[in-house]
Formats: structure tokens, C-alpha cells, sequence
């Protein structure tokens, strides 16, 4: 973490802003290369996206501008394990809703999202997901009607 | 009185035994998500945002609206008991409640902050009432030039008023507004920022961007930050407040009920703002302001007065002029939609029980919460031990069965787990969410009349100032914008939020 130094420059937050913002204007930029851009009164497809993206773009430059010469501020520290398990966990549940059925994708979801605390243990995970499964099973798919197979075949 | 025969009806409408029960079913879960840290009435909203598609419309309403309410309650409790803030709003409660509780007078904080809230959310209820169907044909002389102003001024009010940089909450509107863009234009029927995806045609969903900003980023960041367990409850004793607290404690009440529906009407205002106003105000007004802070029964009863008739009174500019005036509104509009009813000043002609009935439903609930609150609050303190690591599957199951089931598409999960990990920047970055929420909502609505009104003058820009009720908005808004700039007035607001976050 960056301590009171003051050699150091450049608020690190406001940094990354600035990167998302420009980076967000530039890529609008981008995809709306070849709408029609129209006039004030006849409004093209690509008149407001074009405007948004440059006044995300000049904003982008003002944050990082500024940010460049305040004190040094770090970003916080990523762990990546939540980050990629809750990732992962999510997009397996989608593959598996579609092809594996309810039960599937919610077992998985719940057992692999829990490795993204370490703290906890087998047998409380599984009593977990087989109480939350068939808690969904019953709310979502027989009360509500929610349309997903419950089971692969 | 023709108000009274209205709400008479509303009382009927909300009296089923249906809409009762989901009244009763949303003060619940608001309630228990109040009380649990880490997880906000935002993320809950858009979590059963797609499972209200399967109940009929002011059922679903009614239940949401209730969630949001009823997290003022349950925040509150946790405040006074563990010093944890179960939601924002109730930051300051904490200050002076858990003193309360450290000194004994755990019980008499509670039932002070319950019997305030209760009386500042049937003024604000009784507020709507009278101020919706006013607001209302006033704003049906809105022409599209209006509604631009309008949504301009809200927009940047609402950055203006909510805590953080302004320039930042600006980017994530700008950002909000070209996620609103996505699919295919209203007016001219071609593809936008699609990627050339098929998917992407009709847009993004709101529930998927919700979910992503709100529920998963949070799972992770919660996680990442971890240890939310062993809390020290401290112990309940007496719970009626003493003759003295009662004395002391009401025109706080009136103080906090009064600022709380002002700020609630405001963009950007809402409940949280509104508590921290009502605490300072408290501060100032009082005679022994150096004693706040160590236990005074006014700085529990302002706060929570404030939070609670702001968390009513910002349905007023949603229901009467249909612009949402924060993020938990703009969920509500979105709800309002995927019933097909567009909140505006139309609606309490076209269908005068869905407001009316929400209105009744609003006083309903919040004598609902004052049952759920005092005599089950064993209950409620029991489940602060229950480990984040339990509850995060259970959110993270809910937030998935909620978008897969909206299209029953694979890639709408996957897009909210994209937005999930652009939350999740967008938190290191230090940016709230919020805003692009607000944006995302108002945008499309925004570029139609926009264009509606640009093509009405043949791009004459000059009617925006013509119209006075126009230029009267955007002349605030330009004024709002002038003051930020000014030096001191920055000065003064970042010292009113520090003062907030201390």
C-alpha cells in the first residue's frame, strides 16, 4: 500500500476511472463507426451514442488528468479467488440449467461457489446445496413456474 | 372528500388476502435483510425483480415496495444492537443507539426507532396522497421539452446530492445512458453497439445490469473482504421507552419526518441522505450538542424518522411524474415495466388502484413492521450470527434462477456475470454503481423526447429555454452544476459527508 510518500504520484482509483471511462467512450466510438449520424432535427441512429461516448472520453481525460498529480493512492489488493470462482461457478450454472436440468446446475453452483471462502467445510456445503436445491426446486420451478427441466433426461 | 373515497378504495384493494400477504411477505424480507450486513435492499429488489413477473402487478409492487421500506426498519436494529449498520441508511443510528445499548437502554432505542419510523411513514404516506394526484395533472402538461428538462436536472441532481466525486458519478450516468443505447433504436430501427450479437437486439435487460452491479459484484467484494462472523449482541432489557425518552424524543420525530419527505421528493435523495441530514439537524438544534454521540434518545428518533418518510416520499416524483429519483427507485420503475405499466402521471387515471393501492399498502406495511420489529426481535438478532458464508450460495443461487428464468437464455446469465466483473472494477475504481443504473433507466426515455422535441422545432435547441418550466429546471441544473465548481461549496459538502462517514 502506498504510504505517505509524497515523491510518488498518481491516485490509483481515479486512474482506473479514468482508463474505464475513456476505454467505454473509445469502444462506443468503435461499434457506432457506421451508424448515420443524421442532424439536430432528424436525429441519426449514431447522433446521442456519439456525443455520449466523446463526453465520456474528454471526462475520462479530466479524472486522469487530475488524478496524475494527487498523491500516490493505491487500488486495493484483488484476490482472485472469489473473483474467479464466483465467475465460474455462475457461468457453469448457466451451461448446466440448459442441458443438465435444474438439479445439476444448482448443485454445482452452490458447491462451487462455496470454494470461494475457505473457511468452510464438506459436510455443511453439501447440507447446503441439497436444502438450497430442493428449496429451489419447490419455489422456483413447481411454485413459481419457472420453465427449466429439473433433471438431464 | 373525493381523496378519501381514493384511498378508501386503495384500503380495499391492498386488504385482499393476496396483496396482504405480500405486503406482509416484503416488510419480512426487508426486515431480514435490514438486519443482515452485506446484503442491500438493492440487490434483494433486483434479485425478485424477474420472479415478480410470475404475480400480478400490485401484488409484485406492493412486495417490493415493502422490501425497501421495511430494510429502514431492520437496518436499525442491527445498529443499536451490534454497532453494525445493517444498511446505510442507518450509519447514524448507530452513533447514538449502540450507546444506548451499551448503557441499557438497548430496548428503549428500538422501540424509539420503530414508533418513529411508524409515525414518519404514515405522514409520508398521507403525503403521497395529497401530493401525488396534485403533481400529477400538473405534469400533464408536460410536453416533451419539459420531460427532457426534467431528466436532465434529475439526472445531475442526483449525482450532485449522493455522496462521492461528482465527476466520476457523471461518467458512470454517461455509461448508464450508452448500455441504454444497446439494440435497436426506437426511432430508426437500426442496430446499435450490438457486436452484431442476435441477442443483443432487444437490448439489455435491466435485470441483467442489476444483477451483475448489485448482486454478484457484491458476493465477491464481501467475500474478498470476509470475516462478517462472531457479532457481540448486546442485551435487550425493558423495552418501552421511559417517560423521559418519550418526551425528548418527539419533536425529533416531527423534525426528522418533516427533512425526510422534503429530501425524499429530491433527486438523489432518498433515505440515506435523508438520515444524516436529520442527525446534523438534530445536532444543531439541540442544547448539548457535545452529548451526541454518547447515547441521546434524539439522535436515534431523528434519523430514523428521516430515513423512513424519505424511503415513502421518493415514490412521489416515481408515481407522479415517472422519474425515478435513485437507484431504488429506478428498480421500481423497472418493475412497474415488465408489467407493462409505465409510472407517469397517467397512471393514477388509467389505473387509480394500483396507486391507490400501493399508497394503502405503504401504511399497511408500515404497521405491519412495527409487529414484526418489537415483539419478534429475538428473532431477528438470533440471525446476525448466521455466517455470510452460508448465506452468499443462497443469494448467488436466487440472482441466477432470477436471470436465466427472465428468457430461459444461457446468455443473459453470462452477460450478468460480465457485468459482475465490470462491478467489481468499477468498486476498485471507486465509482458507484448507482448512478449508470439511473442513466441505463432514463436513457432510452430521454433520447425520445429529445428527438421528439428536436424535430417538433426543426433543431431549434432555443425552446428549451423558452418553455419556462424548462428553463426553470435547467437554470437549476446550471446553478447545481456552478456551485460544485465554486471552491467553497465543495469545501463544505465533502466536510458534511466526512462528517457522515465518521
Amino acid at each position: 500500500m502506498a504510504g505517505p510518500s509524497v515523491a510518488r504520484k498518481g491516485d490509483g482509483p481515479d486512474l482506473l476511472t479514468a482508463g474505464l471511462f475513456i476505454g467505454f467512450g473509445a469502444l462506443g466510438f468503435w461499434l457506432a463507426r457506421d451508424l448515420d449520424q443524421g442532424t439536430l432535427a432528424q436525429m441519426g441512429a449514431g447522433y446521442l451514442p456519439r456525443a455520449v461516448c466523446g463526453l465520456l472520453i474528454l471526462l475520462g481525460g479530466v479524472i486522469g488528468a487530475v488524478a496524475l498529480r494527487r498523491r500516490a493512492e493505491a487500488i486495493e489488493p484483488m484476490r482472485l479467488r472469489p473473483l474467479l470462482v464466483i465467475f465460474l461457478s455462475i457461468v457453469g450454472f448457466a451451461y448446466l440449467c440448459e442441458h443438465g436440468g435444474f438439479v445439476l446446475a444448482s448443485l454445482w453452483l452452490i458447491i462451487a461457489g462455496s470454494l470461494a471462502d475457505p473457511g468452510g467445510r464438506w459436510r455443511t456445503t453439501l447440507m447446503l446445496a441439497g436444502g438450497l436445491t430442493a428449496f429451489g426446486a419447490l419455489v422456483f420451478v413447481y411454485g413459481l413456474g419457472v420453465q427449466i427441466e429439473l433433471w438431464p433426461f | 372528500m373525493e381523496i378519501f373515497d381514493l384511498l378508501m378504495m386503495g384500503f380495499s384493494e391492498a386488504m385482499t388476502p393476496q396483496n396482504l400477504g405480500f405486503c406482509l411477505i416484503g416488510a419480512l424480507l426487508g426486515t431480514l435483510i435490514g438486519v443482515l450486513p452485506g446484503i442491500g435492499p438493492t440487490a434483494t429488489i433486483a434479485v425478485l425483480l424477474p420472479i415478480t413477473f410470475f404475480l400480478p402487478p400490485l401484488a409484485g409492487i406492493i412486495m417490493l415496495a415493502g422490501i425497501y421500506y421495511g430494510a429502514q426498519y431492520g437496518g436499525s436494529t442491527t445498529a443499536i444492537l451490534v454497532n453494525l449498520p445493517g444498511e446505510a441508511s442507518a450509519v447514524v443510528t448507530a452513533l447514538d443507539g449502540y450507546q444506548m445499548a451499551q448503557q441499557g437502554r438497548a430496548g428503549s432505542a428500538l422501540a424509539v426507532a420503530a414508533l418513529g419510523s411508524f409515525f414518519a411513514g404514515t405522514v409520508a404516506t398521507f403525503g403521497i396522497a395529497i401530493a401525488g394526484p396534485m403533481l400529477s395533472s400538473f405534469a400533464l402538461n408536460f410536453g416533451p421539452a419539459e420531460y427532457v428538462a426534467l431528466m436532465v436536472f434529475g439526472l445531475l441532481a442526483a449525482t450532485i446530492l449522493a455522496s462521492g466525486p461528482v465527476l466520476k458519478a457523471i461518467g458512470m450516468i454517461l455509461i448508464g445512458l450508452l448500455f441504454g443505447m444497446v439494440g435497436t433504436d426506437q426511432a430508426t430501427g437500426a442496430e446499435r453497439l450490438t457486436f452484431g450479437s442476435l441477442e443483443l437486439f432487444d437490448g439489455i435487460d435491466f435485470t441483467v445490469i442489476a444483477i451483475g452491479l448489485f448482486g454478484f459484484s457484491e458476493i465477491i467484494s464481501n467475500l474478498e473482504r470476509s470475516g462478517s462472523e462472531g457479532v457481540k449482541v448486546a442485551k435487550l432489557t425493558r423495552l418501552w421507552p421511559t417517560r423521559e425518552d418519550f418526551r425528548r424524543s418527539w419533536p425529533a420525530v416531527l423534525r426528522g419526518t418533516g427533512i425526510g419527505s422534503f429530501l425524499g421528493i429530491l433527486p438523489g435523495g432518498g433515505a440515506t441522505l435523508a438520515s444524516f441530514s436529520a442527525y446534523s439537524l438534530e445536532k444543531k438544534v439541540s442544547k448539548h450538542p457535545h452529548k451526541f454521540g454518547t447515547g441521546v434518545v434524539e439522535g436515534v428518533a431523528a434519523p430514523e424518522a428521516a430515513n423512513n418518510a424519505a424511503a415513502q416520499s421518493s415514490f412521489i416524483p416515481l408515481l407522479t411524474l415517472g422519474i425515478p429519483s435513485n437507484n431504488m427507485m429506478a428498480m421500481m420503475l423497472s418493475a412497474f415495466m415488465i408489467h407493462g405499466i409505465t409510472p407517469g402521471p397517467t397512471v393514477m387515471t388509467t389505473q387509480p388502484e394500483i396507486f391507490w393501492g400501493l399508497v394503502a399498502s405503504m401504511w399497511i406495511g408500515n404497521a405491519l413492521l412495527v409487529f414484526i420489529n418489537l415483539p419478534l426481535i429475538g428473532l431477528w438478532v438470533k440471525l446476525l450470527t448466521v455466517p455470510y458464508r452460508l448465506l452468499y450460495p443462497a443469494i448467488l443461487l436466487f440472482c441466477c434462477v432470477g436471470v436465466y428464468s427472465m428468457n430461459n437464455r444461457i446468455f443473459d446469465v453470462l452477460l450478468a456475470a460480465g457485468f459482475g466483473l465490470l462491478g467489481y472494477a468499477f468498486r476498485k475504481a471507486k465509482c458507484e454503481p448507482g448512478p449508470l443504473l439511473l442513466g441505463f433507466v432514463l436513457g432510452p426515455l430521454l433520447e425520445a423526447n429529445l428527438r421528439r422535441t428536436l424535430l417538433i422545432t426543426q433543431g431549434d435547441p432555443s425552446i428549451f429555454v423558452e418553455r419556462p418550466i424548462s428553463l426553470t429546471m435547467l437554470a437549476a441544473t446550471v446553478i447545481l452544476l456552478a456551485l460544485m465548481i465554486l471552491p467553497s461549496f465543495r469545501k463544505k459538502r465533502e466536510e458534511a459527508f466526512q462528517e457522515e462517514e465518521s
